[in-house]
């Protein structure tokens, strides 16, 4: 369970929020906050007043995984190969169990054959699914997708919502502006202009999302 | 007003395609997975990149421009409202068009990327093009502005607008679908007969043609009306 208390950060007022484990859609217009709160539950900035406590602790004493809508701004090696096992040899891993865990993540992405190119002459898809890979492969407790599927195509976001499924993470945040995808999510929050508007199962949400653009395409008759 | 591929073969890197095809005018919708070259052709077709063998021809096309996929790449004003009098427009109503009314003075490196998205697709818009190419348009907005520019998207008439996206939940009415099917562009022809022809359609015209409906658009509204039609 993810805990939020009288938060107050930039753009966002959020007194009292309990989220609850499993795959979260972070649904919204631009600038209604939910980068910020991304941000925030991923340890990269601390509130300036309020609390987050994830499963009792901090986020900066979790596990995070985190992949944005530029990845391209993110990766930091040449090769594909490198780019997924940073995490791993940042922290030492042992050089087999690094090779090991690199073609395992690559190849349930789909992208082992991506792994001996260059990061710089992938499409932004493809720069995208390397990016997960960089964050998934250190088996993070927490995943974090920051509208990351803005550059993938649907049989890749299909792909990458697959993988989310089998992932260990006890707790999948992911900012989105597919809603057909927020729909099959576990649990989903609506904000707009820094206040949670709805938070609830996608049926609920979207029930009071009726009428609107991020009501889901294939759904309903008008 | 026509935009003519004959054979033409494009490589970037060690990935190769080829295109052949008429562009006239109306509005194109070109669609292909991930990697597939749509930015490689968006290029070509911008006069960018050269094709390795085959021609690229126009004809009757004067002004010509290209929205990349990200917006930064486009800006050289240092306000919004300075990006729109570099592009020889009034900028009131290109900031009322990109939700900005009331932020021409702020620094443009402030803005969000969907807010510098908005501003750049604005002041395309608020311009006639003979030849109109975007790239991934609909990146970086919200489902509510992919919305707002998929319907003036659709509202154009005059001139070739070629849109390359791999969007799959909010796009414009179209008149023509193209599709990259393993390095080859193929034209799949006019909207509705195309839509069935569709290899990689969105889920939801996917799910409408699996339901019995063929809808006469690809617009979101349009398939609900072909599917709420089909069930009565």
């Amino acid at each position: 369970m993810i805990e939020i208390t009288g938060l107050s950060h930039r753009v966002l007022e959020i007194p009292e929020l309990r989220i609850p484990s499993g795959r979260v859609a972070v649904i919204g217009p631009n600038g209604g906050g939910k980068t910020t709160l991304l941000r925030l539950l991923a340890g990269i900035d601390l509130p300036v007043s309020g609390e987050i406590l994830i499963d009792g602790l901090a986020p900066r004493s979790r596990e995070v995984g985190w992949v944005g809508e530029q990845p391209e701004r993110e990766i930091i090696f040449h090769r594909v190969s490198d780019e997924i096992s940073s995490a791993l040899r940042f922290r030492h891993d042992p050089c087999p169990l690094v090779d090991e865990r690199v073609k395992a993540v690559a190849g349930e992405l789909g992208i082992g054959r991506l792994l001996g190119r260059e990061t710089r002459d992938l499409s932004a898809g493809e720069k995208a699914m390397v990016a997960l890979g960089a964050a998934l492969a250190a088996r993070p407790d927490i995943l974090i997708l920051d509208e990351t599927d803005s550059n993938l195509d649907q049989e890749s976001a299909g792909a990458v919502e697959g993988l989310l499924r089998i992932a260990s993470c006890s707790h999948v945040l992911i900012a989105t502006q597919r809603m057909e995808l927020a729909a099959r999510s576990d649990h989903i929050l609506f904000l707009e202009r820094g206040r949670v508007l709805h938070s609830g199962s996608p049926a609920a949400a979207f029930e009071a999302l009726t009428g609107t653009p991020f009501f889901p395409p294939s759904r309903g008759c008008r | 007003m026509r935009v003519i591929l004959d054979d033409a073969i494009l490589r970037r890197g060690s990935f190769q395609l080829t295109a052949s095809g008429t562009f006239s005018e109306g509005v194109h919708l070109v669609t292909g997975p991930v990697g597939s070259g749509k930015s490689t052709l968006a290029l070509a077709l911008a006069g960018v990149l050269r094709p390795l063998a085959g021609q690229i021809g126009k004809e009757g096309i004067g002004s010509r421009t290209l929205a990349l996929p990200f917006p930064e790449y486009h800006v050289t004003g240092e306000t919004p409202g300075g990006e729109a009098a570099s592009w020889g427009l009034l900028p009131a109503p290109v900031l009322e068009a990109a939700g900005l009314s009331g932020r021409g003075g702020e620094d443009v490196l402030r803005c969000s990327q969907g807010e510098l998205k908005r501003l750049v697709l604005s002041c395309m818009l608020a311009r006639e093009w003979d030849l109109l190419i975007l790239d991934e348009p609909y990146s970086s907005l919200d489902c509510a502005w992919k919305e707002a520019f998929s319907r003036r998207l659709g509202e154009r008439r005059k001139g070739i607008t070629i849109i390359f996206t791999h969007e799959d939940e909010v796009l414009p009415r179209v008149d023509e679908i193209w599709e990259i099917q393993a390095g080859r562009l193929v034209s799949l022809g006019r909207v509705p007969e195309a839509i069935p022809r569709w290899s990689r359609p969105p889920a939801y015209i996917r799910a409408a043609l699996d339901a019995g409906a063929l809808p006469e658009n690809i617009t979101p509204g349009d398939v609900r009306d072909a599917v709420c039609r089909t069930r009565g």
